[in-house]
């Protein structure tokens, strides 16, 4: 069983504050108007991508890939945040 | 130099209008079989097929022995809600780097954040678009005369692709490209 490599304390308070930043980002950007036209389960996909940053976790819950999905994320005007 | 592409890369890069310029800053690029079944986009598999068949992009051989690696790693990452999704083409791409001691081209925050706390792994170079495009300009590809021309580039490409660079990490590329405008 190999061993866990874990992130330290300090690490972890610099990705929630950068997390929480990205998050106000895309919140901002987003055109709230086109994602509430949305069907429910395309809809909630975005809203979690805005939320998490995670186009894996977003992609999955639009039942698309994540390159079907990143189509969808540029008309929603959310932006990528690295 | 030889990089490895992942699809959050490549499916944001497609989009830029002068994508051609990651051709010549590397001789050559390997992707995984597992990225290329990520990407369905007439845009990507465009763009794709193209780097394929000027022999640009190679599909990489991957080995047992690589396997091994992704289990080790997979089972070493305790899941933690603060790293965002680290889906297995992703963490082949970072073993690939490794192995080939190529630069890994990502734009996944969970990538990035495997380098910063996993010692096994924090000598794998990973730029997202805006360090690709810094070497772009160090390599003549790219014409800058001033760090405002190299903010021009970055904003184009913020513009095509929907992405936004952290303002601290563009701060420290615009630093780095003033330096080596006085070089």
């Amino acid at each position: 069983m190999a061993e866990k490599v874990k992130p330290g304390r300090e690490l972890i308070e610099k990705w929630v504050r950068e997390d929480e930043e990205a998050r106000r980002i895309r919140r901002e950007k987003a055109n709230w108007e086109f994602i509430e036209k949305q069907p429910p389960r395309i809809r909630f996909a975005l809203i979690v991508f805005i939320e998490t940053g995670d186009i894996y976790k977003a992609s999955h819950i639009a039942g698309l890939t994540i390159d079907e999905f990143n189509e969808l994320r540029v008309e929603a005007k959310i932006p990528i945040i690295t | 130099m030889i990089g490895v592409v992942d699809a959050c890369f490549i499916i944001d890069w497609c989009r830029y209008r002068r994508r051609e310029l990651l051709e010549r800053l590397f001789s050559v690029l390997f992707i995984h079989e597992e990225t290329l079944g990520q990407l369905r986009s007439e845009k990507t598999i465009t763009y794709v097929s193209d780097l394929l068949a000027k022999g640009k992009l190679r599909l990489y051989p991957w080995s047992h022995s690589e396997e091994d690696e992704y289990l080790r790693l997979r089972s070493e990452i305790v899941v933690d809600p603060r790293i965002p999704s680290l889906e297995r083409p992703d963490m082949l791409c970072l073993i690939m780097a490794k192995r080939l001691n190529a630069i890994l081209l990502s734009e996944n925050i969970g990538i990035h954040r495997v380098i910063e706390f996993h010692s096994k792994y924090s000598n794998v170079v990973v730029w997202t678009a805006l360090e690709t495009l810094e070497n772009i300009v160090y390599k003549g590809f790219l014409n800058v005369h001033s760090a405002e021309d190299f903010l021009r580039y970055v904003r184009e490409y913020e513009h095509d692709t929907s992405h936004i660079f952290k303002s601290n990490r563009l701060k420290q590329s615009l630093r780095r490209i003033g330096l080596w405008l006085r070089r």
